[in-house]
């Protein structure tokens, strides 16, 4: 009994003991050699970054602190670094929809003198990079842009003797002769979210006509509640229910990327970063099958989604030259073709990346039309696809809850749109 | 008596069937976590019997090449130190609150309490911005401090407890003898509180291995804790499911060598009883 005791005992120290010397060891930045310090959410092109961390340094001397972390923690962390004025971050990931809130909170540094004085900034792909002004002052430079495609098993389309879907009508008819009892027509992200079903929803919406304003952006009366959009709403709810997988009331992302790999869906449209796992052999069953093509479109034509992301400078930033030295090497055409290179997906944000050889070799090798694909989507793209308002975060997750209900049949299309637009009207009032 | 013995013998098989459905149950997440880790990408949402031969280890060697096993060291460190640090100054505090005699204790015992229940939440914030302008972001010392809140106070509480079911006559006797008031401590309380040391020890450890909280907001990349780096596998677009298993289990590995051999203190010293 005493030795088992013992043990234990020591066993309880030991893992004490061990510890106690490397306490006070590694620190926060020396400042005496120049350092950055970059706060990213793990996305394939951050962490492709991250990994060319060493370039950086070697080209400028400055040592750049790479955090690349999941996107809950991220939100945690910048949250608390702005609101306690910490100063801790140099450069930060700065998604475009969160761009119009942090300038209007006085977190963001602008940076227009800087990037109108970059000898290249043509290349910079401008609806991107437009979508970071804020009355007058740029708060970011883009490194990624991602846009809405559709990716399709052709061998399914095929069986069932249809074409492809061009309008989200002719998608309806599509989906109905090729929903069968092994695999699902159609898989979209339905979970709701301004980043999650906003993200899906508005391809459909925006098709048929839709607007979330009366006439953005002069006049924001919330126009959610419209006949086009219930047509949308229809559509999808429709498309979901009818013709997708089981459970489809909570799918998101890696669900839909699942389905799409496993066989499990015949269809989907969603960005890039999705659907180019559906192609992706090394994870994908059906790689071979799946073709991606443009999001079908409606009465008002194709509206692709398109998700921005970028790098900002914290306000108040006492490295801010640094900083600024960091993102203007991490969005220069050579660290975007790297990226594009070593990692899955082509969302580059400068126009010469698509002239490289060897960027051009790797995705022709997914798909012949990829590239072209993805340039012809980013023109059709609005660039206030979801507005590019402070309020947009909110108004995203209310409409998002109020569409996700309706597919969940918890609400009817009509009762869900309405209270959206009550909902919408209270945030703006507020 | 035989329809009696039938009648138990029958009780008995139902409470095992009850007992077994109930473990199958409780383990069920834990068998799937595991069967998880060994499934390739595109095998893991599928029934295994529809690919029973796909299984893979490529998900243990990707966490192998990634930040986690570092993440997991911080871990050990972090929480071994804050327990260690705990023990010390919460064990012979525990032994002043239990044998002084002193009119206040009823304040200190409300005080230790209001410490236990204040939700991190409310005090993070200040401790961020201290910590920022300190230098202690990312640093071992700034999370094993703020472990130390969370393990100090329950090592006191529950030390105080245990010492107190130690008559007090143990320790006169002690320092009738002549021994030092330390000595009594280290020679004749805590062996006699080995149960409680023991349970105080481990669950403080488990305290602080379990945080969450203060290493999302005070670590960066150097001191990252392993609870933070699993949620590191959720990124954008994916969320690699093999990976985070993995990472669940070797967050659970360690503890249960830990849980097994002082299991029967924790039971003892929840239990309240103290062996002389």
């Amino acid at each position: 009994m005493i030795k088992v005791t013992r043990r234990a005992l020591t066993a309880t120290l030991l893992l004490g003991s061990t510890a106690l010397a490397p306490m006070l060891a590694p620190g926060t930045a020396a400042a005496q050699e120049r350092e950055v310090n970059v706060l990213l959410f793990s996305m394939p092109s951050t962490r492709g970054l991250a990994a060319l961390a060493d370039d950086f340094e070697a080209e400028t001397g400055i040592k750049a602190n790479i955090d690349v972390v999941g996107q809950d923690v991220f939100e945690s962390r910048i949250t608390l670094s702005f609101t306690g004025g910490a100063r801790d971050i140099d450069v930060v990931h700065t998604p475009v929809i969160q761009v119009q809130r942090w300038v209007e909170a006085g977190w963001l540094e602008p940076m227009t003198a800087q990037i109108d004085g970059l000898a290249d900034k043509d290349d910079i792909l401008s609806g991107p990079l437009e979508a970071y002004k804020v009355s007058g002052d740029y708060y970011g430079m883009p490194f990624f842009a991602e846009t809405g495609l559709m990716a399709y098993r052709k061998d399914l389309l095929e069986a069932a003797g249809v074409g492809v879907p061009e309008t989200w009508d002719e998608m309806l008819e599509v989906a109905k002769a090729v929903d069968s009892d092994d695999t699902a027509a159609i898989a979209m992200r339905v979970a709701p979210g301004q980043g999650f079903n906003m993200f899906v929803f508005p391809m459909i919406m925006r098709a048929y006509g839709g607007k979330f304003f009366a006439n953005y952006p002069d006049d924001m009366t919330p126009a959610i509640n419209s006949p086009e959009n219930l047509k949308a709403l229809n559509t999808y709810i429709t498309l979901m229910n009818d013709y997708g997988p089981q459970g489809i009331g909570n799918f998101n992302f890696p669900e839909v990327v699942a389905a799409l790999q496993n066989g499990q869906a015949a269809m989907t449209v969603d960005g890039t970063s999705i659907v180019s796992q559906a192609v992706d052999p090394a994870a994908s069953k059906f790689a071979d099958q799946f073709v991606l093509a443009l999001p079908p479109g409606g009465p008002a034509g194709r509206s692709p989604a398109i998700a921005v992301h970028g790098l900002g400078i914290p306000a108040g930033s006492e490295n801010a030259d640094a900083a600024f030295e960091f993102v203007k090497w991490a969005t220069s055409t050579e660290t975007l073709s790297k990226l594009a290179i070593n990692e899955a997906y082509p969302d580059f944000t400068r126009a010469s990346v698509a002239e490289n050889p060897e960027v051009q070799a790797k995705y022709a090798d997914v798909q012949e039309n990829f590239l072209d694909l993805r340039v012809e989507a980013l023109t059709l793209a609005l660039g206030h696809y979801r507005p590019l308002i402070p309020t947009w975060p909110e108004i995203g997750a209310a409409i998002g809850e109020n569409v996700n209900a309706a597919v969940n049949g918890l609400m009817s299309p009509e009762e869900a749109l309405e209270a959206a637009e009550d909902e919408m009207k209270s945030i703006l009032a507020y | 008596m035989r329809d009696t013995s039938t009648a138990f013998r029958v009780k008995k098989a139902l409470g095992y069937a009850m007992m077994l459905a109930f473990l199958g149950f409780s383990l069920l997440p834990v068998v799937w976590v595991v069967l998880l880790s060994l499934r390739p990408a595109t095998a893991l949402f599928e029934p295994i019997w529809e690919s029973p031969a796909a299984w893979t280890l490529d998900n243990i060697r990707s966490i192998a090449r990634s930040d986690f096993p570092a993440a997991l060291l911080n871990s050990f460190i972090t929480a071994g130190s804050s327990t260690l640090l705990a023990l010390l100054v919460g064990v012979p505090g525990a032994f002043a609150l239990s044998k002084r005699r002193a009119s206040n204790k009823f304040f200190a015992s409300w005080l230790l309490l209001l410490l236990r229940m204040a939700p991190p939440v409310g005090f993070v914030i200040p401790l961020f911005l201290v910590y920022v302008r300190a230098g202690l972001i990312d640093t071992y010392a700034g999370l094993i401090f703020a472990y130390t809140s969370l393990t100090l106070p329950f090592v006191v509480w529950s030390m105080w407890t245990s010492f107190n079911q130690i008559p007090d006559e143990l320790v006169e006797a002690g320092l009738m003898d002549g021994a030092s008031l330390g000595r009594v401590l280290w020679r004749i309380v805590i062996p006699a509180a080995r149960p409680g040391l023991v349970a105080a020890g481990v669950l403080s450890f488990l305290l602080a291995w379990n945080d969450f909280f203060f290493s999302l907001i005070i670590t960066r990349s150097d001191t990252t804790t392993a609870p933070v780096a699993v949620m590191n596998f959720v990124s954008y677009a994916s969320v690699d499911w093999g990976a985070i298993a993995v990472a669940s289990i070797a967050l659970t590995l360690p503890i249960v060598p830990i849980i097994v051999l002082a299991n029967k203190y924790i039971v003892q010293s929840l239990g309240g009883a103290v062996k002389g």
